[in-house]
C-alpha cells in the first residue's frame, strides 16, 4: 500500500491557502473593552491562545460540553484559575470517553475576545452597532420600562391590555433551555414560543414517534447491515452513534450503503455510495418496500403481532406498484441497486435503516419518516439486540412550576397551512410570516431571544431582519454579538457553559445515566449564568407585570377582592422568579440525593456522572474501551407485546395528510436549465453558526466554500477559490468556489453557519455565505417546519 | 524507560480532526492551519460523478513517525534534534538554529517552525505534558471519537499495543527509506 503524505495536502486541495496566520489576530473590535475591570487585564484570561498544560497541581472539574446538542461528559483542567485543557470523561456511557474537535475547541469558545461581557442597551439606530455599556440594574430597568429608544415590557404589556402573547420569545438547544421555558412561557404567560425544532428535525422525530412511538437508538455493536440515507454521521456527529458505526464499517461486520446525493466522509467509510435526486427519499424506501412484499421478504409474523393497517399498507405499496423501476427516474438510482439492497437487508441478521436526525430536507419529509420506520418493521429488527432500540426512560422526575393564569392572553396563531401545529414549540417560519403579512390576531411587539441566532438559522434572512425590526422591544441574552444580537435593543451576556453549573440531566435508552455539568471557572467579566439572570429579570419583571395584570385582569381583580392582594400574589404564581430562587447547586444536590441517595450525590459531584451500580459496572477493558453496563444489564428489549408499528394512521385524515406513506409527483426533483439545486449541511468541524467566531476551528475550516462540480466549473471558468455569487429568489450571497466530483452537475453545497454580518465578531465577520440569506422559507404541510432544499440558484462569478 | 510507539487503527478515522485540536490544547500548539504537530490525510475520491472509487478516499492519520532510525536527528547540525530516554525524537529548543535541514530530510513532512519559540517543532508523544504527569495515554489517543490511536511501550510484552501488533497485520510507512518508524497502521 502506498501512502501519500504531505503537509501541503493535509486539508484535501489547497483550502489551507486562504488561512489568516494566527499572528494577524488581535481583540479590537466595536464590542472590545480593555478596561482592567472589564476583564481586558484580568488574570483570569490566558495570555496566550493556546496555553500547553502543566505538571504541577490542577482541578479536574467535570463538566458537559455545550459545544453542540450532543452533551458528551468531560473533565475540565484548571491550572490557577485558567481552563487548560478539556479531556474526555470515560463514565458516560452516552459520549464514550472521547471529545470531538468541538469539543476540544471549547476553550477558545469561553476565552473568544469578541464576547460578549456586560450588559448593554441600543443608543443609536437597530443595526448600527451602537451600544452603551450599563449595569445589570440598569438593562433590567430597560427591560421593564424602557428607554428614550425604545419601549419596555410593562408599557407594551399595558398598551395590550395584559395579552402575554405578545411577547414572543425563542431559544436555542442547551442545559438551560428548559428554564427560559418557564421563565417566559410559564411565569411570564406568552404561548408564542419558537425554537430549533421547526428548523431542525421536527418531522423526523415526530415520523418515528408517530409510527413506533419512540425515535429509537441503534445497537450497531451487533447490526450488520446498514442503509445510511441523508444522514452524515462522520462530520454531523452524534453520540454515540459516530462513536459505534465506524468500528464496523469497511468490511468489519457492518456492511454500509450511503445514500446521499453529495460524496460526503459518510459516503467514504462505506461499501457504497449511491448518489440520490435530493427530496426523492421516499420514492427509493416505497421501492425497497414493494420489493420486500413482492417477493414476500417481511417478518410477517412481527408484522401480524405489531402492525396496526398492516395489511392495507401492503396492499397500498403493491397496488401503487412502488416498483424499483418506476423508482430508478425518480431518484437517480439504479432499479437493480434497489432490488438487492431489499433483498439483501432483509437477509441479514440485524440490519438497520438509520433513522438520521437532521433538518427537514423535502416537504414529504414526514411521510419518509413514517416510510422509514415501517420498512424497518419489516425486518422485525426492532426492540431487541442489534435492532432499533426502545430502552429505558430516563432517570430523573418532573418538574412542577406554579403558573399564573392570565385571563387576556391569547392563543398562538401561526398554524395557516399546517396539519398539525405544534402547540409547544409551533412553526418558526409561520410565526415570523404571518407577523410580516399582517395576518396576526393581535399585535406581537416583543421578542426576548436566548441562545438563539435566527439571522443565521432561519431561512430567509430578510425576512428575519423586517421581522425584527418591527418590534417595539427585542432582548438577547448569549455570549457573543451574533447578527441577532445586533438588532437587540438589550443585551445581555450569558456565562459560557464552562462557567456554570446546570441542571443535572438524565438519559435513558440502552445504558442510562444522569450527568451534571459543574462550573469549571467563574463567570469571566461581568456576565452571568443563564439561572441567575433568570432569576433577576423575574424579580425586576414580577410586581410591574403584576400592576399591569392588576388594571387589566377581572379574574385577577376578583382573587384580590376574595383574598388580598399578597396572597393572589403569592398563590397565583406572580412571583417570577420563584422557581429560580433556589442556587442550581442546591437544587442539584437535593434532586440527586432524593431520587438515589447521598452517596449517588458523592458520585456525580465527583465524577460528572451517575447511574444505579456505576461503581459495579463501570470498568476499564483496555486503553481505549470501558464498560459502563454488563451486557447482561443492558436492556435490548423494552416494549414487548406493546409495540405497535402504526401502518395506516387514520388520524392524519383530519389535516388532509396521507394516512399511509405514498409518493406525489410534484415532489420530483427537477431544475431549470442553466441553475442550481441547493444542499446544505454539517462538518464535524462546526456547529451551526455557534461556533463560528472559534479561532480554533477556523484553523480547520477557514471559510464555508461552495461546491460545484468539476465538469461544470471548468466550462464556467471558476476555478479553486474564485469568488462566486450565489442567487436564489430571496437573495444573494459571494463566496469562494470548491470545484469537485464530489457533488452532481446541477446542485451546489455549502456549510451552513458562516457569513456572518456582525462586526462584533473579528473572525466571523463577512466570512463566506450564510446559507439562510438564500434559502426559500418553504414549509412542510405537517407541522410547518422549515424545507431546507428546495432552493434553486444561478452561480455567477464575481 | 520505555519504547514508545503508536498503532493507529486507520479505518476507524472519520477524519474529524479532533486528535488535531487536542493535540494543539495540550501542547500549547501555536495557532495556524500550518502549525500542527498531528494531522489527518485525506484525498478527494478518484473518478467522475457520480462514478467515484471510495476506496481512493480514505483517510490516513498521521504526524511525527519517531523513527529508530530518524533522518531528522541524522541531519541536525547542533544536535537539536535527539532521543530521548523512551526512543522519543525530542527537539531542544535551545540548540536549534532552524537550519530547516531536518525540515528536507524528515519523509513524512512532520516538522514545522514554531514562530514564538524559533524552534523547528514536532510531535513528543506527550512526553513533556500527559506522560510528564505519568498519565499513559497521548492527547490525540485519549481524545479520538473512533478510537483509532493506541499508545504504549513496545517493549512491554503485556502492553495493549504489543499484543495489537503480534495479533493484528500491520504496516509502516514509506517502509523502504529504512526509517523504521514506531507508527504502525493496523489493516
Amino acid at each position: 500500500m502506498q501512502v501519500e503524505v504531505s503537509r501541503r495536502k493535509f486539508l484535501q486541495g489547497s483550502i489551507s491557502l486562504s488561512i489568516v496566520g494566527a499572528s494577524a489576530i488581535s481583540a479590537t473590535n466595536l464590542f472590545a473593552n480593555n478596561d482592567e475591570d472589564s476583564g481586558g487585564g484580568n488574570s483570569s484570561i490566558p495570555k496566550t491562545i493556546t496555553t500547553k498544560t502543566g505538571t504541577g497541581k490542577a482541578d479536574e472539574v467535570p463538566i458537559l460540553c455545550g459545544m453542540c446538542v450532543n452533551k458528551c461528559a468531560a473533565f475540565a483542567r484548571v491550572e490557577d484559575g485558567i481552563i487548560t485543557k478539556l479531556n474526555p470523561n470515560p463514565y458516560f456511557p452516552k459520549s464514550r470517553n472521547m471529545l470531538c474537535p468541538r469539543g476540544n475547541a471549547g476553550i477558545q469558545t469561553t476565552y473568544d475576545p469578541d464576547r460578549l461581557k456586560y450588559p448593554m442597551i441600543r443608543i443609536g439606530k437597530r443595526g448600527d452597532g451602537k451600544y452603551k455599556r450599563v449595569s445589570w440594574e440598569e438593562a433590567y430597568d430597560a427591560i421593564v420600562n424602557g428607554t428614550d429608544k425604545f419601549k419596555g415590557l410593562k408599557q407594551i404589556l399595558d398598551e395590550e391590555k395584559d395579552n402575554r402573547a405578545t411577547i414572543g420569545y425563542c431559544n436555542g438547544e442547551g442545559l438551560s433551555k428548559e428554564g427560559f421555558e418557564v421563565l417566559v412561557g410559564q411565569k411570564i404567560g406568552t404561548p408564542n414560543y419558537v425554537d430549533e425544532v421547526s428548523i431542525c428535525l421536527e418531522t423526523a422525530g415526530g415520523g418515528f414517534f408517530s409510527t413506533i412511538g419512540t425515535y429509537p437508538e441503534i445497537d450497531f455493536e451487533h447490526a450488520d447491515y446498514l442503509v445510511i440515507a441523508g444522514a452524515n454521521r462522520a462530520e454531523a456527529i452524534i453520540t454515540p452513534d459516530t462513536l459505534d458505526m465506524f468500528k464496523y464499517t469497511k468490511g468489519r461486520g457492518l456492511k454500509t450503503i450511503c445514500i446521499d446525493p453529495r460524496f460526503t466522509n459518510t459516503a467514504a467509510k462505506s461499501d457504497k455510495w449511491l448518489p440520490i435526486n435530493p427530496g426523492t427519499d421516499l420514492a427509493f424506501v416505497l421501492a425497497l418496500t414493494w420489493v420486500v412484499f413482492n417477493e414476500n421478504l417481511q417478518n410477517e409474523e412481527f408484522m401480524k403481532k405489531h402492525g396496526v393497517g398492516y395489511e392495507e399498507y401492503k396492499q397500498h405499496i403493491l397496488s401503487h406498484k412502488y416498483t424499483p423501476e418506476w423508482a430508478e427516474p425518480i431518484c437517480g438510482i439504479k432499479a437493480k441497486d434497489i432490488y438487492t439492497i431489499a433483498r439483501e437487508f432483509m437477509n441479514a441478521e440485524n440490519p438497520i435503516y438509520y433513522p438520521g436526525r437532521r433538518s427537514v430536507l423535502s416537504p414529504n419529509d414526514y411521510q419518509l419518516r413514517r416510510a422509514m420506520a415501517i420498512f424497518q418493521a419489516l425486518s422485525g429488527n426492532m426492540d431487541k439486540k442489534g435492532g432499533y432500540i426502545f430502552g429505558n426512560r430516563g432517570l430523573l422526575p418532573a418538574e412542577y412550576v406554579k403558573q399564573p393564569i392570565y385571563e387576556n392572553t391569547k392563543e398562538r396563531f401561526d398554524t395557516e397551512g399546517i396539519a398539525f401545529p405544534t402547540l409547544k414549540s409551533g412553526s418558526w417560519i409561520v410565526f415570523r410570516n404571518m407577523i410580516l403579512e399582517g395576518k396576526n390576531p393581535y399585535p406581537v411587539r416583543a421578542m426576548l431571544m436566548r441562545k438563539h441566532n435566527p439571522m443565521m438559522s432561519v431561512p430567509n434572512t430578510a425576512k428575519t431582519r423586517a421581522f425584527l425590526e418591527k418590534m417595539d422591544l427585542n432582548v438577547v441574552i448569549d455570549i457573543l454579538p451574533t447578527d441577532t444580537a445586533m438588532l437587540a435593543d438589550v443585551i445581555l451576556p450569558e456565562a459560557s457553559y464552562l462557567e456554570r453549573m446546570s441542571p443535572v440531566k438524565s438519559y435513558g435508552f440502552l445504558e442510562p445515566a444522569v450527568v451534571m455539568r459543574k462550573a469549571a471557572i467563574k463567570p469571566l467579566y461581568e456576565t452571568k449564568t443563564p439561572e441567575v439572570i433568570f432569576k433577576e429579570l423575574g424579580e425586576k419583571l414580577s410586581k410591574p407585570l403584576f400592576e399591569v395584570s392588576k388594571k387589566h385582569d377581572k379574574a385577577l381583580q376578583e382573587l384580590i377582592k376574595e383574598k388580598g392582594e399578597k396572597v393572589a400574589f403569592e398563590e397565583g404564581g406572580y412571583n417570577l422568579a420563584e422557581p429560580f430562587e433556589k442556587p442550581i447547586e442546591e437544587k442539584n444536590e437535593e434532586i440527586i440525593t432524593e431520587v438515589f441517595g447521598k452517596k449517588a450525590w458523592e458520585i456525580i459531584d465527583e465524577k460528572g456522572v451517575y447511574y444505579p451500580h456505576i461503581e459495579e459496572y463501570h470498568k476499564q477493558l483496555s486503553p481505549n474501551d470501558f464498560q459502563y453496563y454488563p451486557k447482561s444489564k443492558r436492556k435490548y428489549t423494552s416494549r414487548g407485546d406493546s409495540l405497535k408499528v402504526i401502518c395506516k394512521n387514520d388520524s392524519l385524515a383530519s389535516g388532509g395528510i396521507d394516512v399511509m406513506p405514498t409518493w406525489h409527483d410534484e415532489w420530483k426533483f427537477s431544475v431549470p436549465k442553466g441553475e442550481f439545486r441547493l444542499i446544505t449541511g454539517r462538518h464535524a468541524q462546526f456547529t451551526q453558526s455557534g461556533t463560528q467566531n472559534n479561532m480554533m476551528l477556523r484553523d480547520l475550516i477557514p471559510t464555508n466554500f461552495v461546491w460545484i462540480n468539476q465538469r461544470v466549473a471548468d466550462k464556467m471558468g471558476i476555478k479553486f477559490a474564485d469568488r462566486v455569487e450565489i442567487k436564489s429568489e430571496v437573495g444573494a450571497i459571494r463566496l469562494k468556489a470548491y470545484p469537485t466530483e464530489k457533488i452532481a452537475p446541477n446542485q451546489i453545497f455549502l456549510l451552513h453557519g458562516f457569513g456572518s454580518e456582525s462586526k462584533g465578531m473579528e473572525f466571523a465577520y463577512g466570512n463566506g455565505g450564510n446559507d439562510a440569506t438564500i434559502i426559500k422559507d418553504d414549509i412542510e404541510p405537517m407541522y410547518g417546519a422549515a424545507v431546507m432544499h428546495s432552493t434553486n440558484c444561478k452561480i455567477r462569478k464575481v | 524507560m520505555a519504547r514508545y510507539g503508536m498503532a493507529l487503527d486507520y479505518k476507524n478515522c472519520i477524519n474529524c480532526k479532533a486528535c488535531e485540536v487536542a493535540c494543539k490544547e495540550e501542547n500549547g500548539v501555536e495557532l495556524g492551519a500550518e502549525k500542527h504537530r498531528i494531522w489527518v490525510g485525506g484525498n478527494n475520491p478518484e473518478g467522475q460523478w457520480p462514478f467515484l472509487d471510495i476506496a481512493s478516499a480514505a483517510f490516513m492519520p498521521s504526524q511525527c513517525q519517531h523513527c529508530e532510525d530518524a533522518p531528522c536527528q541524522e541531519v541536525c547540525p547542533t544536535n537539536a534534534t535527539y532521543y530521548d530516554e523512551n526512543h522519543v525524537v525530542r527537539v531542544d529548543s535551545d540548540k536549534c538554529i532552524l537550519c530547516s535541514y531536518c525540515m528536507n530530510a524528515c519523509p513524512y513532512d512532520a516538522r514545522y517552525v514554531d514562530d514564538r519559540t524559533m524552534t523547528v517543532d514536532k510531535c513528543t508523544f506527550c512526553s513533556d505534558t500527559r506522560l510528564a504527569r505519568g498519565e499513559t495515554t497521548t492527547a490525540c489517543q485519549n481524545t479520538c471519537p473512533t478510537k483509532v490511536r493506541t499508545f504504549g511501550d513496545l517493549d512491554d510484552p503485556n502492553s495493549e499495543i504489543s499484543e495489537l501488533l503480534r495479533t493484528r497485520e500491520h504496516f509502516s510507512l514509506k517502509s523502504h527509506l529504512g526509517t523504521n518508524p514506531k507508527l504502525f497502521y493496523l489493516t
